[in-house]
């Protein structure tokens, strides 16, 4: 089929990027999207063509990813979150807006073929809630009211300032903050590699590759006690030496740039402000493990973002930080970036895997772990990017340095997004181990509008609320767990006394059913049921055998299902039935007692 | 397969025994222990995604998937906890949430894994009270169905359809809860058809166009049996109702080809009962063929052979046998030839030189012949001509199968792209009609052949020298000379090479092993050696002829001449295959036909007399590796009678005529002890038999001394059916006709 010589280019140029032509899939399927509004027959055919696949094959990829459609959307596609931090914040309000003022419907297009609208997950921008994209554009801090002069701008043929950098990135330092990896964050240019090296940029990794060894470089890493800020907290140099030396197989270097837990948006500004942070944090891994290609997934919907990692990677190629023989020392690597296309379940890192490699983003069986058996097949470390944004710091300061930043066990700083009814949401970087009481009330500002407080999401959405009685202790893996819950991404979501905890939990249960990738049963399943329950329960159809069956179900679901994603929709569950019940209880008069954030019957 | 070291695990407090790298589950089930899975299918890629067969195992914090969990020594697993009964019962829970529960309309009710599962580890109750999803149902082809809420998305049909069959016409669409299985035509399937994801499918998601609303599965009869189709000879359970054949499969992964069908074994049963099927003897008035008595019938093949044989002799009348038909019937019709008429001539459609091949292993072939089974475990497979895809789809299933399970390596030489080959370590194209020079090249390096392709074969040569043991394969294209050639090269390698060479229909072997030559008697000795014709001539109290008859295309051209006035066709319709257009039935005085149909050569017959299928008799039947097995009678036709009883009804008319002895056999299996007898390769043991598995002839024919054998070259003829034809059968196979495919 004709494609424009601009894609037709690009196409070439993925063809021949990757150790597997199928990797190029999903870029492929991206932007011939971005060029045509949709994927046609006809380009199901031409891609398969191209990378040696039938059209099933391309079109069973294609299904799997919320981004990517096979008919054709508004010229401006209205993507409106409602996910947990927008819905606390007038999310929902911004949807019907949008309803309104469209005339259409979630998935629907204007007959004039201008605008489409669609209710779409955390996007990444919860300090900014409530938050939109219109195409790739960011837009927060919507209200019914800026959001029609978007509308309007887009009408007038204009194209209406999209955020610059991630709301509630920059801001005035709170002094309990310790910025460490965020520190070069508002300095003009920060994404150059100019200003980057102005400020000792690469020369951890000329430390890295001059000065040590592959197993020193783990040894200070491990000294760090860098633990993995994607929310498992899996200690960093641990991983890394899981690799096998003696495999003569490729190894590779990954970075999860898939942020898509809600109420998480610190690897964006990351990426945004600081790319060569992490560039130079994943040329050191690969020396470590010896690994010679690393590529960068980032998320679908951080285009702009992809964009600028893209520009600062030519920049290291052109500075020879990256390439042949970096910095006269005989060492290779290279670096890829790689685009999503709408699918949190691709931030787990087998999934993820799967989905680099052109595929269903289904997780993989483990054991056999990454490390051992991971991208292609080969020995793979994988890391979020804020633990690759901390590796040149920790080489550059030295392991103990770093881990004395921390608590015992939890070394180093920590990015923590708050979001929600907190004064000042935002993106802040603070000791590990911070008091979580001190956070809220100093750093983040209290509660908005002298409201008391009723609950707190820990790190994204996945991990179990914690009441206001709960939140004086220390911001660390293992105090949090302790608690019974978990520190995971950072992504803090804090809820005031006005807040519906049902209706938190049916929202959290919609993301989770939305995002399930249907591989097992109790998460395909349980959180379809689940979701359809909690939306009857918040309705007011609620009856009382519902509450323990809510209850139940997520409990039929932990610990059985394939992925920790079943976990992830049952902990919340879980934990909101137990210390809220009463507030369930509540709903069984007929009608949600609070002035409700959410939508009622047929949210989707 | 995993290494033979034996480790230790106690399973619900028994100790178990089993080799290392064994799953859990497999471990259990080596007890009697049922752990329930959907997901799990030995010799599939691992899923783990249905969460069934959750197990505790000490020390583990969660529970395992025993689908998944390598048993290790001093493992202690239970599969009998409250814990586990309570994660199956919430498993099951989560699965009928969206599941229709149709199962009064569902063709799988009463055969269905769920519905099982569901009755053994379910709950008595149902808590969901929500919505379930709802999709119409699909067609995706005639023969294939897809009902989306039945579906446990438990993707056997994508992994049978990827990586057992290699076609991959499954997908997955869509995501979460609504995830469902897609063909690979958007709305249709377009694919070999075989229905093996039907089969896989545990629940009524998939279901068979051939099948559905039909009965239910209760109500027929199952009669294991051998396809009647291809030469490879899979063993099929066909489920009869009211003496009708309502589907095929073969559920119970019995016989040699264990789960395995291709569109020909599943749904070409339908020409049983086809309108067409000649249900009454005919009888020539003029130019009509009228219906008459099986007396009058018989009378007149009688006395009309006996007329022909006194004005012409035994020289005067030939015979043409079948493919088709069973073992005993083969023997049968030479015994008739032979003992009752005193002539060799007799033949079949040859399309594999199996006498060739014997001949060319002499002594070697007591261990040199390839079973199905071995052809599945080598270490190597070399595949000259054929497309085993297309006319043997079992071979190609083994050799896939083995590929994936054992990383089997596979060398293909053909003369035509073909699917097999995307497979192929190697694949070297050669001219049509080079075969027989690239294996002198092999053998003995000697012709001219172009430079790059002497590169290639000497690659392909290198690479078969360095395997322990080598499988070859070999189609119509190899015969005589060539298959000596063959096996000269195979017998170079320092490895065991073994053979198996390809033939077109279910019983091609079993004509040629049963003497349904012109020169050889049953067991392939040579008309001329006299021990062996005395042998059969004390049998059957008859004078055997020594002087080798006619070929099946002398005869036809005999026939044209006037040089043969009456020839007795069983099961074939040579007037087509081996006869000139517009020829007709030549000067032919008398032509008998047995046939199920009526076809050319039948048309143009004196007297038609309607045969029973392979799937209305008893018998047995020999595949291509020499594998013999037993055919069942599964459905009864009105009308038509075996080739056996017509056989024996002929005999015992023509004895009346005073010509020949009656035979006293009074079934099959009598024939069958005879054969045993007589020929020394099927004297197997009949406990594997008769236990519905396969039996390797002895490779005794080598002692039959076949030294000096030749086959003309053009004698061995494929008709290189494909996956959607089967010669002449499939003409009167509506549901074949009616795919797309088929004409592709």
């Amino acid at each position: 089929m004709e494609l424009s010589p601009k894609l037709a280019m690009k196409f070439e140029k993925l063809q021949t990027s990757y150790p597997l032509k199928r990797s190029a899939l999903i870029p492929m399927l991206m932007y011939a999207q971005d060029e045509f509004g949709y994927i046609s027959d006809e380009m199901i055919a031409e891609i398969a063509r191209r990378l040696d696949l039938n059209n099933v094959q391309v079109e069973e990829t294609l299904a799997y990813y919320s981004m990517l459609r096979r008919k054709p959307m508004g010229r401006h596609h209205v993507q409106v979150c409602t996910n947990v931090a927008c819905m606390l914040k007038g999310g929902y309000q911004v949807l019907e807006r949008a309803k309104k003022r469209l005339e259409i419907d979630h998935k629907e297009t204007t007959q004039d073929g201008v605008f489409s609208l669609e209710e779409v997950e955390c996007i990444g921008a919860c300090t900014g809630a409530p938050a939109m994209q219109v195409n790739y554009d960011f837009y927060e801090n919507v209200t019914p009211l800026k959001f029609d002069r978007i509308i309007e701008e887009l009408d007038a043929g204009k194209h209406p300032v999209a955020e610059p950098v991630t709301s509630g990135a920059l801001h005035d330092r709170h002094v309990l903050e310790t910025p460490l990896i965020s520190r070069r964050w508002g300095m003009k240019d920060s994404h150059r590699l100019d200003v980057y090296v102005k400020q000792a940029g690469y020369q951890a990794l000329e430390k890295a590759l001059k000065e040590m060894t592959p197993e020193s470089i783990i040894e200070e890493v491990k000294k760090s006690n860098l633990r993995g800020r994607g929310g498992a907290g899996f200690p960093t140099g641990m991983k890394w030496s899981f690799v096998p030396k003696d495999s003569p197989k490729a190894k590779y270097v990954l970075c999860n740039a898939d942020e898509s837990e809600p109420g998480t948006c610190k690897d964006r500004p990351l990426m945004e402000m600081d790319p060569h942070q992490l560039i130079e944090g994943m040329v050191i891994a690969g020396r470590a493990i010896n690994s010679h290609q690393g590529f960068i997934y980032i998320r679908g919907e951080y285009r702009y973002v992809l964009d600028i990692v893209d520009a600062a990677i030519a920049e290291a190629y052109a500075a020879g930080y990256l390439g042949k023989n970096i910095l006269g020392t005989g060492f290779d690597f290279d670096l890829l970036t790689h685009t999503g296309a709408g699918a949190y379940e691709c931030g787990e890192e087998s999934a993820l895997m799967e989905s680099l490699e052109g595929k269903r983003g289904y997780p993989r069986i483990k054991p056999p772990f990454p490390a051992v058996v991971g991208l292609y097949g080969c020995p793979t470390i994988i890391n979020n990017v804020e633990t690759l944004s901390a590796v040149p710091s920790i080489i550059h300061e030295g392991g103990e340095a770093y881990a004395n930043r921390g608590t015992p066990k939890n070394g180093g700083t920590r990015m923590l997004c708050v979001s929600g009814h907190v004064r000042k949401p935002g993106i802040y970087e603070v000791p590990l181990g911070m008091n979580m009481k001190k956070f809220i009330y100093e750093v983040a500002g209290g509660i908005a509008e002298g409201k008391k407080l009723k609950a707190v999401i820990p790190g994204g959405s996945s991990c179990p609320l914690l009441t206001a009685e709960e939140i004086d202790i220390p911001m660390d893996y293992d105090a949090l767990a302790k608690a019974g819950s978990m520190l995971g991404s950072g992504g803090m979501v804090v809820m005031d006394e006005d807040t519906c905890m049902v209706d938190m939990a049916r929202r959290i249960m919609h993301f989770y059913a939305h995002e399930s990738c249907g591989w097992c049963i109790p998460c395909r399943e349980g959180t379809a049921w689940l979701r359809k329950t909690l939306e009857r329960f918040h309705a007011g159809l609620g009856r009382q055998e519902d509450i323990d069956l809510i209850a139940d179900l997520a409990k039929n679901m932990l610990g059985r299902t394939f992925c920790p994603l079943g976990d992830a929709a049952a902990m919340p569950t879980i934990s909101i039935v137990q210390k809220w019940r009463g507030e369930f209880e509540g709903h069984l008069r007929g009608r949600c007692p609070y002035k409700s954030a959410g939508a009622l019957v047929g949210a989707r | 397969m995993p290494d033979q070291k034996l480790i230790k695990l106690k399973i619900n407090d028994r100790e178990v025994q089993v080799p290392q790298g064994t799953l859990v589950i497999e471990a259990t089930r080596r007890i009697g222990t049922e752990v329930p899975s959907f997901c799990y299918y030995p010799g599939l890629s691992l899923q783990a995604a249905c969460r069934m067969c959750l197990v505790e195992v000490e020390k583990a914090p969660k529970l395992q998937t025993a689908c998944t969990l390598v048993a290790t020594d001093g493992m202690v697993v239970r599969t009998d906890t409250d814990q586990v009964r309570q994660a199956r019962k919430a498993m099951l829970e989560f699965l009928l949430t969206n599941h229709p529960l149709d199962c009064p309309v569902c063709d799988k009710g009463g055969e269905c894994e769920l519905q099982d599962m569901t009755y053994r580890y379910g709950a008595d109750f149902s808590r969901f009270v929500e919505e379930k999803i709802h999709r119409p149902e699909e067609k995706w082809s005639e023969l294939v169905y897809y009902d989306a809420p039945r579906c446990i998305l438990c993707f056997r049909c994508v992994r049978v359809c990827d990586e057992g069959m290699d076609v991959k016409a499954l997908g997955v669409g869509m995501r979460g809860a609504n995830s469902v299985i897609i063909p690979n035509r958007g709305d249709h399937l377009e694919c070999e058809e075989c229905g093996m994801c039907i089969d896989i499918c545990p629940v009524g998601a998939l279901t068979s166009g051939t099948y559905r609303y039909k009965t239910r599965p209760w109500e027929m009869q199952y009669v294991p049996t051998v396809c009647a189709h291809c030469s490879n000879g899979c063993k099929t359970t066909l489920g009869v109702r009211n003496h009708e054949i309502l589907r095929a499969n073969n559920r119970d992964l019995s016989g040699i080809n264990k789960d395995f069908l291709c569109v020909k074994g599943r749904f070409a049963f339908d020409f049983t009962s086809h309108k067409e099927r000649i249900r009454q003897p005919l009888l020539r008035r003029g130019d009509k063929l009228l219906p008459v008595s099986w007396e009058d019938a018989a009378q007149a093949a009688a006395t009309k052979l006996k007329a022909a044989y006194d004005a012409g002799g035994k020289e005067a009348i030939g015979f043409i046998g079948s493919n088709r038909t069973s073992n005993e019937e083969n023997y049968l019709l030479q015994r008739l030839a032979r003992g009752t008429f005193g002539t060799n001539n007799i033949d079949h459609h040859r399309t594999a030189d199996y006498a060739g091949l014997l001949t060319a292993l002499g002594d070697r072939a007591a261990f040199s012949l390839l079973t199905m089974e071995q052809l599945y475990q080598s270490k190597a497979v070399l595949v000259i001509g054929n497309d085993p895809t297309n006319q043997n789809p079992l071979v190609a299933w083994q050799i896939r199968s083995g590929i994936r399970h054992f990383g089997t390596k596979l060398f293909v030489i053909h003369s035509n792209e073909s699917k097999l080959q995307r497979k192929a370590n190697q694949f070297v194209r050669v001219a049509a009609g080079q075969e027989p020079a690239v294996l002198k090249w092999l053998a003995h390096e000697e012709g001219q052949l172009a430079p790059e392709l002497v590169e290639q074969l000497a690659q392909l040569k290198a690479a078969l020298e360095a395997q322990s043991d080598v499988a070859i394969v070999s189609g119509a294209e190899i015969s005589g000379a060539a298959l000596a050639t063959l096996v000269a090269f195979g017998s170079k390698l320092p490895g065991q090479s073994r053979y198996m060479a390809l033939g077109d229909y279910s019983n091609s072997r079993g004509a040629a092993d049963m003497g349904l030559l012109p020169d050889r008697l049953p067991g392939y000795a040579h008309v001329d050696d006299a021990k062996a014709r005395e042998a059969f001539e004390q049998l059957w109290g008859s004078v055997l002829s020594s002087k080798p008859g006619l070929t099946a295309p002398q005869m036809v051209e005999a026939a044209r001449s006037g040089q043969l006035q009456a020839l007795y066709v069983v099961g074939a319709n040579p007037l087509v295959h081996f006869g000139n257009p517009g020829d007709g039935r030549g000067k032919l005085d008398l032509l008998i036909v047995q046939e199920m149909f009526l076809t050319e050569t039948a048309k143009a017959a004196d007297i038609v007399l309607p045969a029973a299928s392979a799937y209305e008799k008893d018998g047995t039947v020999t595949n291509t590796s020499g594998e013999i097995q037993i055919l069942r009678k599964a459905a009864e036709v009105m009308g038509p009678r075996s080739d056996f009883d017509l056989l024996r009804i002929l005999s015992h008319q023509l004895e009346r005529q005073g010509l020949g002895k009656a035979f006293h056999y009074k079934t099959p299996g009598e024939v069958f002890a005879e054969i045993r007898k007589a020929v020394g390769a099927y004297n197997v043991p009949l406990a594997g038999l008769l236990a519905g598995g396969a039996e390797a002839t002895h490779a005794e024919f080598a002692r039959n001394g076949l030294a000096h054998y030749d086959v003309p070259v053009g004698l061995i003829r494929s008709a290189n059916d494909t996956l959607f034809t089967s010669g002449t059968l499939s003409r009167w196979c509506t549901m074949m006709e009616s795919l797309p495919e088929a004409d592709i």
